[in-house]
């Protein structure tokens, strides 16, 4: 699912649904009102809701009201005082009529149209010089444009104006290619050529969703809710892969490998906004120095240590991570966009900092370039100037001096609302290779890092003394499949118990899963009668997150080195964590 | 059908459904003018997905004559 943050909301809703909405946004709104006029030469009511609802969801309080009909040139000195004006000025109406008597007008006539037209556009931009923003329509004459190889008089007209008004350097004022509304909405869903001959209304309001979008950027910067900063996860959203299991060879980002040159593309289009002045940054469940040595060493990443503002590599969860960054870069929440492949993080950040606007890496990679292009419009800045060039710097020598403490996140209520269960199988020989390959995949969450054959697995089973605690996780978004796995040797002549193997795929990690499954396993040992459970932890490169899960359990330590800590716990002294959110079923 | 009509004139002329009976016209609704009228019937159209002649238009005077409309069209 590609989210969009911005547009598809509104796309989807009726008009008399966008009504409803905008009377409710309108009472809820009390920040002060955002003047909008609009001037046109035809009949274009229906914009007023849409346009309205569009930037109220945006936290601008918007009010949009009309100039008289065709009356440009002198509504242009009325409503100098308002913040926004919009010129609509329709190329087929610019005299009544003219989009078939412009074919009787001989070539004097038609010249003396267009100087005429031209001098208008200079008075009535030369009247609004001091209004803070004027967004102007280029000309268009495509939905009155022949079919035939020759352009009609009237796109001749409307490229002659064009041309004009490209020559054309007011400060104030940004030209809006309305055309590329026509093409996003196609033609037909466009035009309503009855409300054309009965009250000169010629579009519909599914073009005007699709033309609000090129007005919302210029709005969102003038009220300075442009976005600051584009903050990426890394595994899939960087690179195709996971640096954790495949490794800094592993992954692909190059412009020559098949699913690499998706992400050399991404790289890139971040490179170029970081020109421009906004911020890039990392917010990723990693260890940080294998991340390090791919900013610093890997052939193919293209982002340096130079571009990246803000680095937020660790095991916390992203929505702390995230406030954390918005705090030591001091911008809002609301000027971050964030990037993820995963729905549970995508979803994790929708729910508990909506402020956020979030992207999520498409399933279809190739989408995923676009995908990000179509949101390049959210960090839109009215003026590029030197100090946004030097913003980048300015925002890093901050991060640097500034300390900051932790802050608490409830993500428990979040955790509660994706309906969390576990459900565990004992000794189960049809899922075999499944178990096998868990061992051998799985490099982050694992305890001990023992790699296991099948024929191991199976040997294993047959002991009758080992017990094979498999997992499946599923959540309100879907099942996991098989995720997670324990390997526990009971010796029933002392009454205790080894945990050989704890391991969890990186795909469900986060979620507290591991002490959920810890309670249901202690539960189980005490109904065989095991009064000690030993376990250990094996140090690898790549398992450091796990490092203290038996000491977070309150296990003792028997016996400790550089490489591998011992521990045992008396299951009578075992503390449930007993969490509610998450379901068991055995 | 309504319904959905008593839900899209609510949301367009700001008024609750319950106020919404057959009488209801522009003599008693403050906002029902001639702006409005054209929202009504763009929201109509969109929601039962057909279009309104110019005469279908002129008879929308209250919502019973709005109800007639609309069930012709549909038959």
């Amino acid at each position: 699912m590609v989210v969009n943050i911005c547009y598809n909301i509104m796309e989807n809703l009726k008009y008399f649904e966008i009504i409803k909405l905008n009377n409710q946004l309108k009472e809820s709104l009390s920040s002060d009102p955002y003047q909008v006029t609009v001037l046109s030469n035809i009949t274009i009511n229906s914009l007023k809701e849409i346009l309205e609802f569009s930037l109220r969801k945006e936290g601008i309080n918007a009010n949009v009201e009309f100039g008289d009909y065709d009356n440009i040139v002198q509504d242009s000195l009325k409503f100098t005082s308002s913040k926004l004006v919009i010129i609509f000025w329709e190329t087929c109406n610019l005299t009544d009529g003219l989009h078939f008597k412009i074919d009787s007008l001989n070539d004097k006539e038609f010249n003396e149209l267009l100087e005429k037209t031209k001098l208008e556009i200079d008075l009535v931009l030369r009247n609004l010089q001091n209004t803070q923003l004027v967004l102007f329509n280029k000309f268009t004459a495509t939905s009155f444009a022949s079919h035939s190889v020759n352009d009609n008089r009237l796109e001749v007209l409307a490229s002659k104006l064009n041309e004009f008004l490209a020559t054309l350097s007011f400060k104030n004022v940004k030209l809006i290619n309305i055309e590329k509304s026509l093409i996003n909405t196609g033609l037909e869903n466009s035009i309503d050529y009855r409300y054309y001959y009965s009250s000169k209304a010629l579009y519909t309001v599914n073009f005007f969703k699709t033309y609000t979008r090129s007005i919302l950027p210029f709005t969102m910067a003038a009220n300075g809710k442009a976005k600051k900063a584009l903050i990426f996860d890394c595994d899939n959203t960087l690179w195709k892969g996971i640096l954790g299991e495949d490794g800094t060879d592993g992954i692909q980002m190059a412009s020559d490998s098949k699913y690499g040159k998706i992400f050399n593309e991404i790289q890139s289009i971040a490179l170029e906004l970081n020109k421009k002045g906004i911020l890039l940054g990392l917010c990723s469940k990693n260890n940080p120095e294998d991340v390090q040595t791919v900013i610093d060493s890997h052939p193919d990443m293209l982002i340096k240590d130079e571009n990246i503002t803000i680095k937020k590599v660790n095991w916390l969860d992203k929505a702390t991570n995230l406030k954390e960054i918005a705090k030591e870069l001091n911008i809002g929440l609301n000027s971050i966009v964030f990037v993820d492949d995963s729905s549970f993080e995508i979803n994790l950040i929708k729910e508990t900092l909506p402020e956020i606007s979030v992207l999520q890496v498409p399933e279809r990679l190739y989408e995923y370039p676009q995908m990000l292009r179509s949101n390049l419009n959210l960090f839109y800045n009215l003026s590029q100037t030197d100090e946004d060039l030097n913003k980048v710097n300015m925002y890093k020598e901050q991060v640097e001096r500034k300390n900051f403490e932790k802050s608490f996140n409830n993500i428990e209520d979040y955790l509660t609302s994706l309906q969390l269960n576990v459900t565990i199988q004992k000794n189960n020989s049809e899922i075999i290779p499944r178990t096998s390959q868990l061992t051998q995949k799985t490099n982050q969450f694992n305890l001990t890092t023992k790699r296991y054959t099948e024929t191991d697995i199976q040997s294993f089973i047959d002991s009758g003394e080992t017990l094979i605690y498999t997992f499946s996780v599923a959540d309100k978004f879907g099942d996991n499949g098989i995720t997670g796995l324990c390997i526990v040797i009971t010796d029933k002549l002392s009454n205790s118990a080894k945990i050989d193997s704890f391991l969890m795929s990186c795909r469900v990690i986060g979620r507290n899963i591991e002490l959920a499954f810890m309670d249901f396993l202690v539960d189980d040992l005490r109904k065989m009668n095991i009064q000690i459970l030993y376990s250990s932890y094996i140090k690898t490169l790549k398992n450091v997150q796990v490092e203290k899960f038996y000491d977070k359990l309150q296990f003792n330590i028997l016996n400790i080195n550089e490489m591998k800590t011992e521990y045992f716990l008396e299951i009578d002294k075992y503390n449930s964590t007993n969490l509610k959110y998450i379901d068991i079923k055995y | 059908m309504e319904n959905r009509i008593k839900n899209v004139m609510a949301a367009v002329f700001e008024i609750s459904v319950e106020e919404i009976n057959d009488q209801t016209s522009p003599d008693s609704v403050e906002n029902w003018d001639s702006i409005n009228l054209m929202n009504l019937v763009v929201a109509l159209e969109e929601e039962f997905d057909m279009q309104f002649d110019d005469e279908e238009i002129s008879e929308m005077l209250n919502f019973k004559l709005i109800k007639e409309v609309i069930s012709q069209k549909i038959k």
